[in-house]
């Protein structure tokens, strides 16, 4: 990321359990890369990366935040959650692993699709994650450099 | 690059008093109060029609077709929507009142629900041929496609390519009719009868087409006082009517007009129905954050409860509804259309596009990426020290707006009378 100066940082608390409010953050995400300009597939593959990520703190956290910073040639999406973090991160990662509920299966959750899901839709992924602490993620997504700074 | 787009809806400077009721309806924020009159941002106007309904001094005027435009034609025809058929009663049958829309100064008039039921046939085969991607969003509703083009242009690819009833009943009468009556085809005019001003926008500046086949779009609200009197004097030939079955009408496209009814003719697969503006874009939005990829067909329609909300009806809409619903009962599932017919049909492409949906620019804060930052920083600022009350005394319909209109040029912060009187 370059200097402050250049980036756009907005912070989204997450309340874990509020599915009432599902999808706002990521909705908004997508507002406002709209709103800088960024292109149609690049604001769709952000949109589809926050709102996987935006959903794990909710089925699984008790609190969290998202952290945007735009910069004319990244979008970096920081998830940090207050969970109970995630025992074997390689599992996770595999297509169809899932530890949802079926009260949250029944929800039409839990396909095991999500981290797989932010990981295949963002240019650079870190998942970083202690169980009993909490997990961050990194995302970054390229804006195909068609910014001027 | 930048072409003027048509809109179907236009506010009447005389009669508009500068409130802030449309303002404050309007679901993308296209409309400001300056100088004491409304005004509507066309790259932002979808012409849903919302303003229309709530204006509380007919200020919103939608643009259709006259009575008078009908002279430029030697032969006319009337392709009325399936919402008609619930205007008139709970008695009065559909055959009834095309014979007397007939009567009305057309000079042949034909029933959409057939067509509906050859589209549904069409999107079954078109479903099953193309498994990705999920779901595919119904094109019906001009006010849907315009919105998608604007808003969500991501999901262009994802609108189901099949032209509306309206379109192709109307493609099959120019292929038919100038042969059949040895009349060059503009002397046939081919008028849909529509419960919204929205049909207009599709028939001037079609998305999928190069060139709309219908002439014009009457509103139900200007033709209903004729089609009263019609009936009325055609009393006996109704009576007529009640000894023949209405077997030429589809009960499976009967119900289009309804929320629901565009996805229940498609028989093997999982269809969802969304209705209303603002469920739409709620809905909308989560296709575009990936979710509904289970969904293999997306119907959305804008007004409340499908076609059959639209603005410019007559009869209630619930009544209009329970109507609808009585005659879809009656005719069960009874299917008029081969479907050999139109798997042909749909195999020669003629009930395709002409061309995919493309996006329509959207409204960035600034073509260039960093102004764009800059702008939108100043923009959070901004908003910050407004008072959020969302009033609109400004001339913007909320706070959020206003500090998106400074930043863009189109507003000052003197605007905002809060802000004002903290100066004094």
């Amino acid at each position: 990321m370059p200097t402050a100066e250049s980036v756009y940082r907005q912070e989204f608390p997450v309340k874990g359990g509020d599915f009432a409010k599902a999808g706002a953050v990521a909705c908004r995400i997508k507002e406002l890369l709209k709103d800088l300009g960024l292109d149609t597939a690049i604001v769709r593959r952000a949109a589809i990366a926050a709102y996987e990520a935006e959903m794990n703190v909710i089925m699984y956290a008790r609190e969290g935040r998202m952290d945007l910073a735009v910069s004319a040639q990244e979008v970096h999406i920081t998830v940090d959650d207050q969970g109970p973090g995630i025992a074997d991160v390689e599992l996770a990662m595999t297509e169809g692993f899932s530890t949802a509920t079926p009260e949250m299966r029944e929800l039409g959750f839990g396909a095991g699709m999500g981290l797989p899901n932010i990981k295949r839709n963002s240019d650079v992924f870190y998942i970083d994650s202690r169980t009993g602490h909490g997990t961050r993620l990194k995302i970054i997504i390229r804006t195909n450099g068609h910014g001027t700074t | 690059m930048k072409e003027k787009s048509f809109h179907a809806i236009h506010i009447t400077k005389d009669k508009c008093i500068g409130c802030v009721h449309c303002m404050s309806a309007c679901p993308t924020k296209a409309i400001r109060v300056k100088d004491g009159k409304a005004l509507i941002i066309d790259e932002l106007c979808i012409d849903c029609g919302e303003c229309l309904r709530v204006c509380p001094y007919e200020a919103v005027h939608s643009h259709t077709t006259s009575f008078a435009a009908l002279d430029a034609f030697a032969y006319k025809v009337a392709i009325p929507s399936t919402v008609l058929y619930g205007q008139f009663g709970g008695t009065t049958l559909p055959n009834e009142i095309l014979s007397a829309l007939r009567r009305c100064g057309f000079d042949e008039v034909y029933d959409l629900s057939s067509i509906c039921e050859l589209n549904n046939a069409a999107t079954d085969e078109y479903l099953n041929e193309h498994p990705r991607p999920r779901p595919f969003i119904t094109p019906t509703c001009p006010v849907v496609v315009r919105l998608i083009q604007r808003r969500y242009p991501s999901l262009c690819g994802q609108i189901l390519p099949i032209e509306p009833p309206r379109e192709i009943a109307a493609k099959i009468l120019r292929t038919i009719l100038p042969k059949a009556l040895n009349l060059p085809p503009e002397k046939i005019g081919i008028i849909h009868i529509t419960p919204c001003p929205a049909k207009m926008v599709s028939i001037n500046s079609p998305a999928t087409l190069t060139k709309s086949y219908i002439d014009g779009a009457m509103s139900i609200r200007d033709i209903y006082p004729q089609i009263l009197n019609a009936l009325r004097k055609g009393e006996e030939d109704a009576l007529m009517r009640h000894l023949f079955p209405e077997t030429q009408f589809s009960g499976i496209g009967m119900g289009w007009s309804l929320s629901g009814g565009e996805t229940r003719g498609v028989k093997n697969h999982r269809a969802v129905a969304v209705s209303g503006v603002v469920d739409t874009m709620r809905v909308l939005d989560q296709v575009e954050e990936g979710l509904l990829q289970d969904i293999d067909l997306l119907e959305c329609a804008v007004c409340p409860d499908g076609c059959v909300g639209g603005p410019l009806e007559v009869e209630n809409r619930f009544l209009a509804k329970s109507r609808i619903l009585q005659l879809v009962d009656a005719a069960g599932e009874r299917a008029v259309v081969d479907p050999k017919d139109v798997s042909r049909l749909y195999h020669k492409n003629f009930l395709s596009f002409d061309h995919p949906v493309a996006p329509i620019e959207s409204r960035p804060l600034d073509r260039d990426r960093a102004l764009a930052i800059r702008k939108a920083k100043r923009r959070e600022k901004l908003f910050a020290d407004l008072p959020r009350k969302d009033c609109g005394i400004c001339g913007a319909p909320d706070c959020q707006t206003l500090a998106d209109d400074i930043v863009r040029g189109l507003a000052v912060l003197d605007d905002c009378p809060f802000v004002k009187k903290e100066k004094r």
